[in-house]
């Protein structure tokens, strides 16, 4: 496997083990609950946060193995020189949309960094932590539309 | 710009997105950022639409969707759900069409299990289908069958989309995955009884065939050992919600390390097959809460482009009674079923619907099972049914699209017969829960 594939596949990993993790964890606390041994109060909260940071880590994995949800309609009734015009467009568009996720990713997260903004629940994080993903996973999806625009 | 002028524009760039062949969830990324600088103020509007998007997955509420997909991908790549299969297959005999209602009760039996309808169509699909073709059953009783319990997945409990339904919606979850209970199982009644009466009628669309003779225990035996351990986690599972012991999350949960725990007391369990069902989970959660990063601002926006209220005060206005509004909503939903996915389906209604339900007072728990039955029929019309093209992947190469659609067509007249049924006999859909949670 090459690199840039053993890459994208090794964030996917994470995402998979994070969300059993994840499982084992709210079954624990459900557990311990019950059995009077308390309750780990940190847990509904990670399982929250679990959500964003596993979609945006498996999100370029799937990109790469086109399992994102498509309309192909249009594709599949055009003759094979359209296709390729309108895949292009889609790859140009895909590159575009990133860009406009990475930039105001990273305003967002500058910006929430210099205000100092917390989440404060039964943790209390720095905001800025939440977007961290961001500008990272949407500059891996713009590299695979890229990558897909060379094809 | 009028409201109406700016949901013209709004939802014909997105169909253009759409059709261009973007994924969903870019689709809606894109007119999102064509949205937020117009209505939610440039600069400042793009910043938002990104805390947004990541805010709106951060929620207790959609926990329950991964582990609900934990749980059918377990039994899946384990192996374990192959021999729920045989065990089902051995204590159905001498029922006419006798695979084909194989088919029916043991989608049944996943539905209650996975989270995931094209999991179950797949692999119902490539276990049975050749088997009932090799035995000389016409195509039309071997695939019909398989995608329409696929679409009852969606109905039974645990399922992924109706936990994204409540918790979009607004409705409460555990009442509205229990709501689909009797619907689902009364699709399922009515499948058998009418694969009963085809093979009646007419023998030569399902050939029967000895079956082995042997000892009753051992017709029994494999449905105990296979059957009955998952039975019982769905048992848990919905009673746990039911009894108000565990939230959704919890249950979920539970449910999905109460099947990992069956499988390794099986011995099917390897880290390689729970490694690959972890896989499968999170790239199955990950598109849906994809498409809802996307989509969650587009009711935003709808909102402040004027479009929702313009639209639903010009329902209102227009003195329309409460029957005209669902069963117009109910056509919309059913066509919008024949062309996107089942969670744009819902990104783009319900900032419409949902206000119209309050409006004219509906009971919610009763219109989300309606809007499950649309759904589910969306999985099953053509032109782009997901499950019809998952049918058509794992069938023989000389079974042409048009087969598949004739197949299926007898199961959408049941499903639109369902939608019917529910719709003047609301307790179909909201006896058990209001039973449930006094």
């Amino acid at each position: 496997m090459k690199p840039y594939a053993l890459l994208l596949r090794s964030l996917a990993a994470a995402a998979a083990v994070l969300l059993g993790a994840m499982a084992v964890l709210v079954t624990l606390d459900v557990v311990m609950r019950n059995v009077g041994l308390g309750t780990i109060a940190w847990v509904n909260e990670v399982s929250e946060y679990s959500l964003p940071v596993a979609t945006l880590l498996i999100a370029p994995w799937l990109l790469h193995r086109n399992e994102h949800v498509r309309l192909d309609v249009l594709l599949v009734s055009l003759s094979a020189r359209a296709a390729r015009v309108l895949e292009k467009t889609c790859d140009v568009l895909g590159i575009a949309i990133c860009a406009v996720f990475v930039w105001y990713g990273i305003r967002l997260i500058l910006d929430s960094a210099r205000i100092g903004s917390m989440v404060v629940k039964t943790l209390a994080i720095p905001e800025w932590w939440q977007y961290a993903l961001v500008p990272v996973c949407f500059s891996l999806l713009a590299v695979e539309f890229a990558r897909r625009l060379r094809e | 710009m009028t409201w109406w002028l700016s949901a013209i524009v709004l939802f014909g760039v997105l169909t253009a997105l759409f059709l261009v062949g973007l994924p969903a969830a870019f689709a809606f990324f894109g007119i999102n950022i064509v949205g937020a600088w117009f209505y939610l103020g440039k600069e400042a509007g793009l910043v938002q639409l990104i805390r947004n998007g990541i805010v709106s997955i951060t929620s207790f509420s959609l926990t329950p969707i991964p582990f609900f997909i934990l749980m059918g991908e377990v039994l899946f790549h384990t192996g374990v759900a192959m021999k729920a299969i045989d065990a089902i297959d051995r204590v159905i005999w001498r029922v006419p069409g006798r695979l084909s209602v194989v088919a029916v009760v043991a989608g049944t039996v996943f539905s209650a299990i996975s989270g995931s309808t094209i999991a179950t169509t797949a692999l119902l699909g490539s276990l049975l289908l050749p088997q009932m073709l090799r035995r000389g059953y016409h195509p039309n009783m071997a695939m019909g069958p398989i995608m329409a319990i696929g679409g009852v997945d969606m109905l039974i409990p645990p399922s992924a989309l109706t936990v994204l339904l409540g918790s979009l919606a607004g409705i409460s979850i555990s009442q509205l995955l229990i709501a689909g209970i009797v619907p689902g199982v009364l699709l399922s009644l009515m499948f058998i009884g009418w694969i009963v009466l085809r093979a009646l009628a007419d023998p030569s669309l399902a050939p029967s065939f000895e079956h082995e003779e042997m000892p009753l225990w051992e017709r029994l035996k494999p449905l105990i050992l296979y059957v009955m351990p998952l039975a019982l986690i769905f048992v848990v599972v919905v009673a746990a919600m039911a009894a108000g012991w565990a939230t959704p999350t919890e249950a979920a949960a539970i449910g999905a390390v109460a099947t990992v725990a069956v499988a390794w007391i099986y011995r099917a369990l390897t880290l390689s097959n729970l490694m690959k069902a972890l896989m499968g989970t999170a790239g199955i959660s990950a598109i849906i809460l994809f498409i809802i990063i996307g989509a969650t601002t587009f009711a935003q926006i709808l909102t402040f482009s004027g479009a929702t209220n313009g639209m639903v005060e010009a329902v209102r206005d227009a003195g329309f009674g409460p029957w005209t509004v669902l069963i117009a909503m109910l056509l919309v939903l059913l066509l919008l079923g024949c062309f996107v996915d089942q969670v744009s389906m819902m990104l783009i209604s319900l900032p419409f619907f949902m206000p119209l339900v309050a409006l004219y007072g509906f009971d919610p728990v009763w219109f989300g099972v309606l809007f499950l039955i649309c759904m589910q029929l969306g999985l099953l019309t053509p032109p782009f049914g997901m499950l019809l093209f998952t049918m058509k992947s794992v069938a023989p190469k000389e079974i042409a699209m048009r087969q598949v659609w004739h197949a299926v067509t007898p199961y959408v007249v049941m499903g639109l017969g369902a939608l019917i049924a529910v719709m003047l006999f609301p307790p179909l859909a909201t006896w058990l829960p209001k039973l449930l949670f006094k």
